[in-house]
């Protein structure tokens, strides 16, 4: 009679555990022969960060600073767009276009709420620096419609080797809503020319309605993005809800199924839907559950660490730490947790010097050093 | 001793009941389901409020059934600070928090960045969390309250 009681409560006990994924590559701690050193102190939300040819850092706070780091010393630049900055929005990410030394160009993406309607959504601007201050702003782009909901508002600008710009909107909350429809923003990858405007071969050009920057859809909230350094293509993970983060592979015209297939669940443990794959939808490259909550994410080239060299690497704002993955080809064959116990990452990026560099909120900036 | 096995089973299949018709994820407004025929109170009403800005904001650390993570996300179901800790609860969800703090006797160390709610929408969060997984609080926090929280 014990036992059975036993058995109840251990029934109890774990039947309401998310689910775990089956046959997951496993996730080990690598030995750690490297350090990590401080490079920049005193931030709060390290949101994006991007190098200009001087080796100095420009770094984003999500609360709508924009951070010139040079020489040891912080400098606030001006004449930032003012942000919507409310729940997960804020000022995003920053990138430098990839001829920056002949053209000085700038990419910011944040979360505005010009426009009609209380509230924001994100936009993407292209502008130039002066004298510590940003000119020649023009916005590039800007989501519809402004909404209060605090969620899902991407977002990570790339550029791929033919010079096209990809950014990521999130779905803005409006799950069921935006990510599977293609006249609206939220919950897509996006790609435009380097000066905004609409490539003629994306693939919904032709579609009444369709809002045609458009390039991939039925993403959640994408807040990784990188081009691999061997194929060129266009590499991002997304958060899932309980479970369900994803990386995908950017492919022009392509469905992710969001929120049709998922291998996620609602916070609460209840369901939204019963499928994980559906012809039409493509499927993850890898996912994730339970969830680390992937944030920023970067390809190792050079030879700094060549242990890791062409493989992945993504922070985990749940988990503090960054998870190196393993690539043969577009399979991950293994998992190892990098600088454990750093802090909440939210960003993480090689820098033009060949280290890798961590944004960490509440920290700073740090750098891994191979002893 | 039999029927207690019952009824734990029975907890455990309510428990994981995974609603295949439920779209959206639904959050119990405070101790009890409000009955909108009934004239709410005040409080009620920031309650309702509140617990659309907590599925909103809160709801991927703390949880719907605002246990936290433990090690990582403190609790606000049975939490001291809701209790005893009225102005500094204010003051976490008005400006963020950063550092060491002691829930319920166990330190954490996290952070949790402002959301840039409005005052209003503050005291209606912190009034759905002060009424919900067995918190009780009569004392209603106001906009006017919050205001006065300073840097």
């Amino acid at each position: 009679m014990k036992s059975l009681y036993l058995l109840a409560l251990i029934t109890l006990l774990f039947s309401c555990n998310a689910p775990q994924k089956k046959k997951d590559v496993a996730l080990n701690t690598e030995t750690r022969d490297y350090s990590i050193e401080t490079v920049v102190e005193d931030l709060s939300n390290p949101w994006g960060m991007t190098w200009l040819p001087d080796g100095s850092i420009l770094i984003t706070e999500k609360s709508g600073e924009l951070i010139h780091f040079k020489n040891g010393t912080k400098t606030n630049i001006a004449n930032v767009p003012e942000v919507y900055n409310r729940g997960q929005g804020g000022l995003l990410d920053i990138e430098v276009h990839p001829d920056y030394k002949n053209n000085g160009w700038l990419y910011i993406t944040y979360a505005s709420s010009e426009g009609e309607g209380s509230g924001g959504n994100t936009a993407l601007i292209r502008c130039k620096l002066q004298d510590n201050s940003l000119v020649d702003i023009e916005q590039l782009y800007k989501a519809t419609p402004n909404t209060t909901r605090g969620q899902h508002f991407g977002s990570r600008i790339e550029f791929d080797n033919d010079g096209y710009l990809y950014f990521s909107i999130g779905e803005r909350g409006a799950r069921d809503v935006n990510p599977q429809d293609i006249t609206r923003d939220g919950g897509k990858i996006y790609r435009l020319y380097d000066d905004g405007r609409i490539p003629e071969d994306n693939p919904f050009v032709d579609v009444k309605d369709a809002k045609t920057a458009i390039y991939t859809y039925g993403n959640r909230n994408p807040q990784g993005m990188d081009k691999h350094p061997q194929t060129g293509e266009i590499w991002i993970h997304e958060h899932g809800p309980k479970g369900g983060d994803e990386i995908n592979i950017v492919k022009k015209g392509i469905n992710y199924g969001w929120p049709v297939i998922s291998y996620g669940i609602n916070y609460s443990g209840s369901k939204f839907t019963e499928i994980t794959k559906k012809e039409g939808m493509e499927q993850p490259v890898y996912y994730w559950t339970p969830s680390i909550a992937p944030c920023g994410m970067t390809f190792v080239t050079g030879n700094k660490y060549p242990d890791w060299k062409n493989h992945l690497l993504v922070g985990s704002l749940k988990f503090n730490y960054v998870e190196l993955v393993k690539l043969e080809g577009n399979k991950v064959i293994d998992r190892q947790k990098i600088a454990e116990d750093v802090g909440r990452v939210r960003n993480v990026k090689q820098g033009p010097d060949g280290y890798i560099y961590i944004g960490i909120e509440g920290q700073g900036i740090v750098k891994i050093v191979p002893n | 001793m039999k029927k207690s096995i019952i009824v734990l089973v029975a907890i455990t299949l309510l428990a994981c009941n995974n609603s295949k018709k439920e779209e959206k994820e639904t959050i119990k407004i405070g101790q009890n389901t409000v009955n909108t025929s009934v004239k709410q109170t005040p409080l009620e009403k920031s309650i309702e409020r509140g617990a659309v800005v907590y599925k909103d904001f809160c709801v991927q650390c703390h949880l719907p059934t605002g246990k936290g993570v433990p090690g990582n996300f403190p609790p606000l179901a049975g939490s001291n600070w809701l209790t005893e800790k009225r102005t500094e609860s204010i003051h976490a969800v008005k400006y963020g928090q950063k550092g060491e703090i002691k829930v319920n006797g166990v330190t954490y160390n996290g952070i949790m960045t402002p959301m840039g709610l409005s005052d209003k929408e503050i005291a209606d969060v912190l009034n759905y969390s002060m009424n919900s997984w067995g918190n009780t609080q009569k004392v209603m926090v106001t906009e006017e309250e919050v205001a006065k929280v300073s840097k």
